[in-house]
């Protein structure tokens, strides 16, 4: 027992200790050095961080070069794959352009009002410049999700600069160094973005699932209804990681989780852009800036001037067709006003002439029954009556004839 | 068989080809990983370091080996000095292997090899899970032990034949 224990400690000691044909240091030395680095790396020291630059900036370019060969395997794979489906992505790519031709021009009017909104609500308004930017390293690893890009500090990047592949989000800077720096992909399990969901405008964090996509998580239950497969996934800007409004990617409903697919292909990065954002008060760039901010405005003020003209414009023709309508209205009651006299004049006339009959009338009764009754109601020598001619002579013959 | 003349610049590079594979797939992740099949990829270092330091290759310094630790730390984006730790730990296992065996045998090398490889990636998971705080999905690190363990044979009988060839 005591002799088997020694063997134990003597293999143990010797597998330490012992420094083999050639070696230059024994395996205890180099495990105390490894826990060394390993505690020195995690210290937040200015001469240790230089050092780890340095070393990072000499094994990226030598990995770059090592990996050569091998990227060229698998770009040729690509590019032969590519070729075969050539025609059935063209048929493809035609359609979609022409939906996406027809969306351009509703993008630019959406584009121009969110400016304006911003502007209303003072939102900090960046100007930002895109930085083209080479992936040197990236060897699809399945723990850690991470490319390298050929861009660093030198270049105004910083610890969170939003990569891009063209419009769409890929990652953010998480390592820099002089001239390059590590950008961990949204598809890292380490990986976390509040995203805007819409429609619906529903609020999520997407967590990279350590493949091609993300899972989304964090949304409030009596939202999760509100859900709509195929529905689109953007930054919203929450905790000042990225910017908002930046397309991420297309939700994917399965398995009672929410997966979102991102648009971007990360096993293909070969060039992204790296956005390196100014604040509109930094004073270098005032005036240029300014200048743009003029620009934006004077667009805005185009556009709202636009509008006032038009509506100027349609308030004139308006106007204009009631003025017209008014002086037609006028003429017309003029005319009508004269009419309306004539046929006054008419009316009077015609009772006048009415008048006159009735007058006449009474005339000619009076007279036909003086013919018959002018005898009785005439005075003569012997009968007693009224003279001819006077009011009670008319009396009395009207009076015999009942009228 | 290949044969080389002695002090031959071809014959100088073939005798430090383990140390110049190590070097490649570390600097490359050499692991198949774009062939894009899920959960699939092997720690092919593992392999090589078990392999040759099992067999005291003269060539295949532990210094350099320590290096290869740092570099793939700094590819990978681990904290430096993991794989340096995990490297010196195959070493130290293969060492005591060598240092107990009188009689070695492919078999029990391999099923030790799963043994030690598995300790490795555990402390490995744990180091970066609890004091690293990294997210990380444990069935890579099993899919990984496993595929390490199931290439260590072919590894192993490509090297023999190059160990074979040196001899020569």
């Amino acid at each position: 027992m005591a002799s088997s224990r020694d063997d134990f400690i003597i293999a143990i000691r010797s597998a330490f200790l012992k420094k083999e044909t050639q070696q230059k240091f024994s395996l205890l030395t180099l495990i105390i050095l490894s826990i060394v680095i390993i505690i020195l790396s995690n210290l937040n020291l200015k001469i240790i961080k230089d050092t780890r630059a340095v070393i990072n900036e000499i094994v990226y370019r030598s990995s770059f070069i090592v990996s050569i060969p091998e990227n060229a395997i698998i770009n040729s794979y690509y590019k032969i794959t590519d070729y075969l489906n050539f025609y059935n992505k063209y048929k493809i790519n035609k359609e979609e352009l022409s939906n996406l031709k027809s969306q351009v021009v509703l993008n630019e009017i959406i584009i121009s009002e969110n400016k304006e909104l911003k502007n209303l609500i003072e939102d900090f308004t960046f100007t930002s410049s895109k930085v083209l930017a080479k992936v040197i390293v990236d060897h699809n690893s399945p723990f850690l999700k991470t490319i390298i890009i050929n861009k660093g500090s030198a270049d105004g990047l910083k610890l969170g600069t939003n990569i891009y592949d063209k419009n769409y989000l890929v990652g953010r800077v998480i390592e820099l160094n002089f001239k390059s720096s590590r950008v961990l992909l949204l598809s890292d399990l380490n990986s976390s973005v509040p995203i805007s969901i819409t429609p619906g405008n529903i609020q999520a964090i997407v967590i990279g699932d350590g493949k091609n996509s993300g899972e989304i998580k964090y949304i409030k239950d009596n939202l999760i209804e509100n859900i709509e497969d195929q529905s689109i996934g953007y930054t919203s800007g929450t905790g000042d990681l990225f910017k908002s409004g930046i397309p991420v990617g297309r939700l994917n409903t399965g398995n009672d989780k929410y997966y979102l697919d991102f648009y971007s292909d990360f096993t293909q990065l070969k060039y992204v852009f790296a956005e390196i954002e100014k604040k509109e008060i930094d004073t270098d760039i005032l005036a240029l800036e300014s200048s743009d901010e003029n620009n934006l405005d004077q667009t805005t003020e185009k556009i709202q001037l636009k509008l006032l003209n038009d509506q100027i414009k349609i308030l004139d023709e308006t106007n204009k067709k009631f003025i017209e309508e008014n002086q037609n209205l006028i003429l017309k009651f003029k005319d009508l006003d004269l009419e309306n006299d004539n046929l006054k004049n008419i009316i009077e006339e015609q009772i006048s002439e009415i008048n006159q009959n009735k007058i006449d009338q009474k005339e000619l009764e009076f007279l036909r029954l003086n013919l018959l009754y002018s005898s009785k109601c005439s005075k003569s020598t012997f009968k007693k009556g009224y003279k001819v001619g006077t009011p009670e002579y008319k009396k009395c013959i009207l009076r015999k004839g009942n009228f | 068989m290949i044969s080389f003349k002695k002090k031959n610049f071809l014959y100088k590079v073939y005798t430090w080809l383990p140390v110049l594979i190590l070097y490649i797939s570390v600097l490359n992740e050499f692991d198949f990983n774009y062939i894009d099949i899920e959960y699939f990829s092997f720690n092919f270092p593992f392999i090589l370091v078990f392999f040759f330091a099992l067999k005291e290759y003269s060539r295949f310094d532990f210094f350099l080996v320590f290096i290869a630790g740092l570099i793939n730390d700094t590819v990978i984006g681990l904290p430096l000095g993991i794989s340096s730790f995990s490297y010196i730990l195959v070493c130290i296992f293969a060492s005591y292997l060598r240092n107990i065996t009188i009689r070695p045998h492919l078999i029990k090398d391999w099923f030790y090899f799963l043994f030690v490889i598995s300790l490795i990636n555990s402390i490995n998971y744990t180091v970066l899970f609890f004091f690293f705080s990294f997210e990380l999905d444990i069935m890579f690190y099993v899919i990984n032990n496993f595929f390490t363990f199931l290439f260590y044979i072919p590894v192993t009988i490509f090297f023999d034949n190059y160990l074979k060839a040196i001899n020569d």
